[in-house]
């Protein structure tokens, strides 16, 4: 199991302990990660990575054997269960630590805010390291909480050689130092740009809910507002009452590169396209599946029609309609096919001959 | 109707063979249901001898999409004829799909 060790009896005995131990360590380990997971699911807040890990059996002899005298028994170790938290934001890593200290009761003492105890001569870039506990369980465990950056300058600053606050020399210290300014700063622009654009999806929702939908330009957020709102629902109603058909409901977002793609430049236009065209959409699915029993339709039906409503009445062809399914469903000779048949379903439909 | 299962590796071609109409989806349902047990790999629908469907069809493709969804695996349906292309068009189903020619 292990190289040969020179431990004294009072080492063996915190092996022993340890070893007697590990599948407590193991059980903890488990609730400790899904009592996060489901903390961090429930406050909506999405993590790059939770991981953890039991120290190993080698690993911890080979600490006591350099250190084993500072520590009376096993509870006096409190890395023996470790987990870490990686986020995506700096600001994350805030809202991870009280959802830490909700859960979980904190040796304050032990605890350590590096971000706090930079000298001015020291270099990196460090995280957040809480000692916890939990009821019935004597052992403490650590959890660390950083950013990603944060974790790619632990690994990359382990690579050195160098421990933060060991002294290196001069000439290496200022570019790492100027190294972990570098990643503090991206960190902090992230998460600007982060706020910055939770306020423009702030204000895009209040001009979508209040109507002023040509002065919103339409773009991935502004398209997902929209939708949120459910524009196409009456449309896609009535066409469903045909057959008494069941809507399941799919992502409109692939639609968002068609209406760019028939020139659409603000939601005022999709607005515009439902206002005019939702007849001829109608009509369009009263041909198709009207004289059919399919009893199932998806909530893209009534977009899908309205696009090829509108390509049909502005002259777009089956060019056209065979470029909507493209963008849709990826190139393919069989759009042509399905353009092909829509055209000719459609010349005789009435909207294709009364003017707009 | 025939269902024919076919698995290699994480890939699972499920041969459909003749009309997917209301009773054979109601005959074939047990066979789908041991496709989801794939569906966290990649499910392939080969449609090459399928001549029709009905919605009682699309249900079935449709709930072994959402399996592969929630399991982070995909569908392919493959090689649909015209009539099922259309279908699957008037319904606005197509673009739910990956559909390989």
């Amino acid at each position: 199991m292990s190289r040969t060790r020179h431990l004294d009896p009072h080492c063996e005995a915190i092996l022993q302990e340890y070893q007697d131990n590990l599948p407590r360590f193991r059980e903890v380990e488990q609730k400790v990660k899904e009592r996060l997971r489901k903390s961090f699911a429930d406050a909506g807040l999405l993590v790059a990575a939770l991981e953890s890990r039991v120290k190993s059996y080698d690993s911890l002899a080979g600490k006591l054997e350099l250190k084993g005298q500072k520590y009376s028994s096993l509870a006096d170790l409190t890395d023996i269960l470790g987990l870490r938290v990686i986020t995506f934001y700096i600001d994350d890593v805030d809202k991870v630590a009280s959802a830490v200290e909700r859960l979980f009761t904190i040796d304050w003492e032990n605890s350590i805010d590096k971000r706090k105890i930079h000298e001015i001569d020291s270099f990196g870039y460090l995280s957040l390291h809480y000692i916890c506990s939990v009821p019935d369980f004597p052992y403490r465990f650590e959890i660390q909480m950083r950013t990603l950056l944060q974790h790619a300058w632990a690994n990359m600053d382990h690579d050195t050689g160098y421990k933060s606050g060991v002294e290196i020399p001069k000439r290496y210290m200022r570019n790492m130092s100027r190294l972990a300014g570098m990643l503090e700063l991206v960190d902090d622009e992230f998460s600007k740009i982060r706020i910055e654009l939770t306020d423009y999806r702030r204000r895009v929702q209040a001009l979508v809910r209040s109507g002023n939908l040509d002065e919103v330009a339409i773009d991935g957020d502004t398209f997902r507002s929209y939708m949120e709102l459910e524009p196409f629902s009456q449309l896609n109603r009535r066409i469903a009452s045909m057959n008494q058909a069941e809507i399941q409901e799919v992502s409109l977002m692939p639609y968002l590169a068609v209406f760019k793609g028939m020139g659409f430049k603000t939601l005022g236009d999709i607005s515009d396209l439902i206002k005019n065209y939702s007849e001829g959409a109608y009509q369009i699915a009263c041909y198709q599946i009207g004289l059919t029993d399919l009893d199932i339709i998806s909530s893209s039906i009534g977009p899908q029609d309205l696009c090829i409503a509108y390509i049909l009445k502005n002259g777009g062809g089956r060019a056209g309609i065979k470029y909507m399914f493209d963008l849709l469903n990826g190139e393919s000779e069989s759009n042509d096919i399905m353009a092909e048949m829509l055209l000719e379903q459609s010349k005789d439909l009435p909207f294709m001959n009364t003017s707009n | 109707m025939e269902v024919k299962i076919n698995t290699q590796d994480t890939v699972t071609t499920a041969q459909l063979i003749g009309r997917l109409d209301t009773p054979a989806s109601q005959e074939i349902s047990g066979d789908f249901d041991n496709l989801m047990k794939y569906a966290a790999g990649t499910v392939i629908l080969d449609c090459t001898e399928l001549e029709y469907i009905s919605s009682s069809g699309l249900r079935l493709f449709l709930s072994l999409r959402k399996a592969a969804a929630s399991k982070g695996g995909k569908v392919i349906v493959k090689a649909i004829n015209n009539e099922i292309r259309s279908v699957f068009m008037m319904t606005g189903f197509l673009n739910l799909f990956e559909i390989q020619d």
